[in-house]
């Protein structure tokens, strides 16, 4: 374990992309039943940092220690801290080959965590909660964006994840949808659940971030609380970019 | 003869290098050297012993199979004959005419028979009998031509003679004195079309060969004397089963004697007036239980290469996505070689080349499917890395994000969308494969398109068993590829 109890543990965080350095160096340390919201211009590297809290990404320097395995350790058994971590993509990357239910029931079952009976009421009690318990047996083709999201999200929980991260969950959605999948995402943080939010949704951010995140050109550019970040900005350049997009 | 470039068959020099080389290979190796059926141990007589021979598969009139499938042909009767009239049993073995010369080196059998040339360089390796046989190069025209009758009327015209053969270099010779062009083609029925075609006046051929397609209404005629030629013999291995041959040329001595020797000749070259050629049907009845035979074959060789060429494809495909750079690289290299060689070049290689250069030789149902698995697996490779890399790649993030390894994301996740999309490949694939396996027929694989080439090699009615033979493919790929694209949709919703 590591010295600090936090969730997460972030240091000198480090990724290129061949010689194009994306993140340059982040220190960062996410509470139990935090719930972190990063905001920032395209291609400030929020979902590049995102995407190393799971090593999606290989991190190019630095460590990444989630419930004290550092990530970085190749000793560290990578598939079983991933369990503990669900992730919500931009572009749901639901299964098309398989029905709804049998997209959350796959990590459970194939992983031995739970039988196909277990996994299937598991797979309805979170279909439950996202109010999609008629669309079982649907495939996701068939599906409109906001379900797709919220499918998405009871197939992350399905291993009863500790930490959720969140990249862009809303962004390939048509407006009308937003509101549906970030009610999930609320009550998710009313539960306590620890996360970590990419989001263009400014007025979400400020409503369920403990702590708002401001990265530009790869580093941590500011940080602090909603009220701190988006009524009392101190960095020029978050307050051009909040300018731009409130 | 349609089995390879005559150049094989009727020259010394290519075979007697061959030979050295495996002489050679088979002492060091040690290998089939063990299994001689018949080795004297003293010159006594041959007596109620049994011995085998081997022989080509076709070299009509030599040795080929009727209708029935029963080997014939001058050889096989004369083979017969002196068998009988000296007391001895004989085992035919039709193994091709390189296999056979080889077979008798290895001592695998006792001697060969396949219309063979007495030559020098073949002297140094083999014993012949008495010659059985006097070749000679003859020219014929088409039937109804009464305008080329001597060397003289072919001024400023084009003839052609089979690449390699004595024709060719007997017409090569004559060609500046008379003023004519000489053509070579690969085998005599294509010649006899060409000719009969008007593309070329007249054909320079083996006389013998010559005399069996009159003899069977292919169209032509003969117009000039037999040029002097080789002269064919029966041989064993030097040194060895020196009996046998004292036999043979005692029975050849008595039937040439007795009359039977000339009876036998006169059965496959005397001009005979028989019958016109059936018609169409009659044909089609006549090669159905041949062309059967060989559609068989092909099936069968089309199945066993796509099912290897399969598991190739999906391996060096895994290979080719791998994040290791070596296995990515040996994936890659087994790709290039395969796709960027001829598959004609690759099927000689694997029957001809390969045995010589490890001395174990191949069948050539083996030699087929080596070669059409590997290459089919290049393509299949390519098609198995088109399908995984086609699958978004959010699909495995995802998958790998849940917790799932990589073996598990890919055959749960990626491999069945991969799958789906690779299936009008693999169909392409299989319909390709199916095809090429017609190009197995120039190392002997006696599939479809082979038994077509042997059945006009002896009826020379190319047009009509090409066109049955075309249709016998067309029906069974459009059929196998209705059935494919059925189960396509059957399973890939």
């Amino acid at each position: 374990m590591s010295e600090s109890n936090a969730k997460i543990s972030v240091k000198g965080l480090k990724k290129s992309f061949g010689a194009n350095e994306v993140l340059k160096g982040l220190d960062v340390d996410i509470a139990e039943g935090e719930v972190v919201c990063v905001i920032g211009p395209s291609g400030s590297g929020k979902s590049t940092f995102l995407r190393c809290l799971n090593k999606l990404e290989d991190i190019s320097g630095g460590t990444v220690a989630v419930n004290g395995f550092d990530l970085t350790d190749p000793k560290v058994d990578l598939n079983a801290v991933r369990q503990n971590i669900g992730m919500v993509f931009q572009h749901f990357n639901l299964f098309p080959h398989m029905t709804v239910l049998q997209n959350i029931m796959l990590a459970p079952v194939e992983l031995k965590k739970l039988d196909k009976a277990a996994a299937r009421a598991k797979g309805m009690e979170l279909l439950k909660r996202v109010d999609l318990v008629e669309k079982a047996d649907a495939r996701p083709g068939s599906l409109s964006g906001g379900q797709k999201q919220r499918v998405a999200i009871a197939r992350a929980l399905a291993m009863n994840p500790g930490i959720m991260l969140f990249d862009e969950a809303t962004s390939a959605l048509d407006p009308e949808m937003v509101g549906e999948v970030l009610q999930v995402i609320r009550d998710l943080a009313a539960e306590g659940m620890t996360m970590v939010v990419v989001t263009h949704e400014m007025g979400f951010a400020r409503e369920v971030a403990d702590r708002v995140i401001f990265m530009d050109a790869g580093y941590i550019c500011e940080e602090g609380t909603p009220d701190a970040i988006f009524s009392n900005a101190q960095q020029p350049r978050l307050q051009e970019f909040l300018a731009k997009v409130l | 003869m349609l089995r390879r470039p005559p150049m094989w068959r009727r020259r010394g020099g290519t075979f007697a290098a061959l030979a050295a080389f495996f002489t050679v290979a088979i002492m060091f190796f040690g290998i089939g050297g063990a299994s001689a059926l018949a080795v004297p141990t003293a010159p006594t007589d041959v007596k109620g012993k049994t011995f085998a021979i081997a022989t080509d598969t076709t070299f009509a009139p030599f040795e080929f199979r009727d209708g029935s499938g029963e080997l014939v042909g001058i050889d096989m009767d004369l083979l017969r004959a002196i068998a009988t009239e000296q007391g001895f049993q004989v085992d035919i073995k039709s193994l091709g005419f390189d296999a056979a010369l080889q077979a008798v080196q290895s001592n695998q059998v006792a001697g060969v028979i396949a219309g063979m040339s007495i030559t020098d360089e073949r002297k140094k390796v083999f014993d012949f009998s008495e010659p059985y046989f006097d070749s000679g190069v003859q020219m014929a025209v088409a039937k109804d031509n009464e305008d080329i009758k001597t060397y003289k009327d072919l001024k400023g015209k084009t003839v052609v003679a089979k690449r390699g053969s004595e024709g060719e270099t007997f017409a090569n010779s004559i060609k500046d004195e008379y003023g004519f062009t000489v053509k070579a083609l690969a085998d005599s029925a294509t010649m006899y079309d060409d000719v009969k075609a008007g593309n070329s006046v007249a054909v320079f051929d083996d006389y013998p060969v010559l005399a069996y397609g009159v003899s069977q209404n292919n169209g032509l005629k003969i117009v000039t004397a037999k040029e002097q030629g080789s002269s064919y013999g029966f041989a064993v291995n030097k040194g060895q089963n020196q009996d046998l041959l004292k036999a043979f040329d005692a029975g050849l001595a008595n039937l040439k004697a007795n009359g039977e020797y000339q009876k036998i000749l006169d059965k496959y070259l005397a001009k005979s007036e028989v019958q016109e050629q059936g018609g169409f049907f009659q044909l089609v009845k006549d090669s159905f239980p041949a062309l059967m035979k060989g559609l068989w074959l092909t099936m069968v060789a089309t199945v066993l290469s796509l099912a290897i060429a399969l598991v190739l494809g999906v391996v060096f495909g895994f290979f080719k996505v791998a994040e290791s750079r070596i296995l990515r690289g040996i994936a890659t290299t087994y790709v290039a070689i395969f796709r960027g060689t001829p598959l004609l070049v690759q099927a000689f290689f694997f029957y001809f080349g390969l045995p010589q250069m490890t001395g174990q030789p191949l069948s050539v149902l083996a030699a087929g499917v080596i070669t059409l698995s590997l290459n089919a697996g290049a393509y299949m490779t390519e098609i198995v890395r088109g399908g995984i890399q086609s699958v978004d790649a959010g699909q495995l993030e995802a998958s790998r994000s849940l917790g799932l390894g990589y073996v598990t994301s890919m055959r749960r996740v990626v491999v069945p969308q991969a799958i789906k999309i690779m299936t009008p490949s693999f169909i392409n694939q299989f319909v390709i494969t199916l095809k090429d396996t017609s190009l197995l027929a120039v190392i002997g694989f006696a599939e479809l398109t082979y038994q077509g080439q042997q059945i006009y090699a002896t009826n020379f009615r190319t047009g009509e068993t090409l066109l049955i033979v075309a249709a016998l493919y067309f029906i069974v790929i459009t059929a196998l590829t209705q059935l494919s694209n059925l189960v396509d949709r059957k399973f890939n919703k």
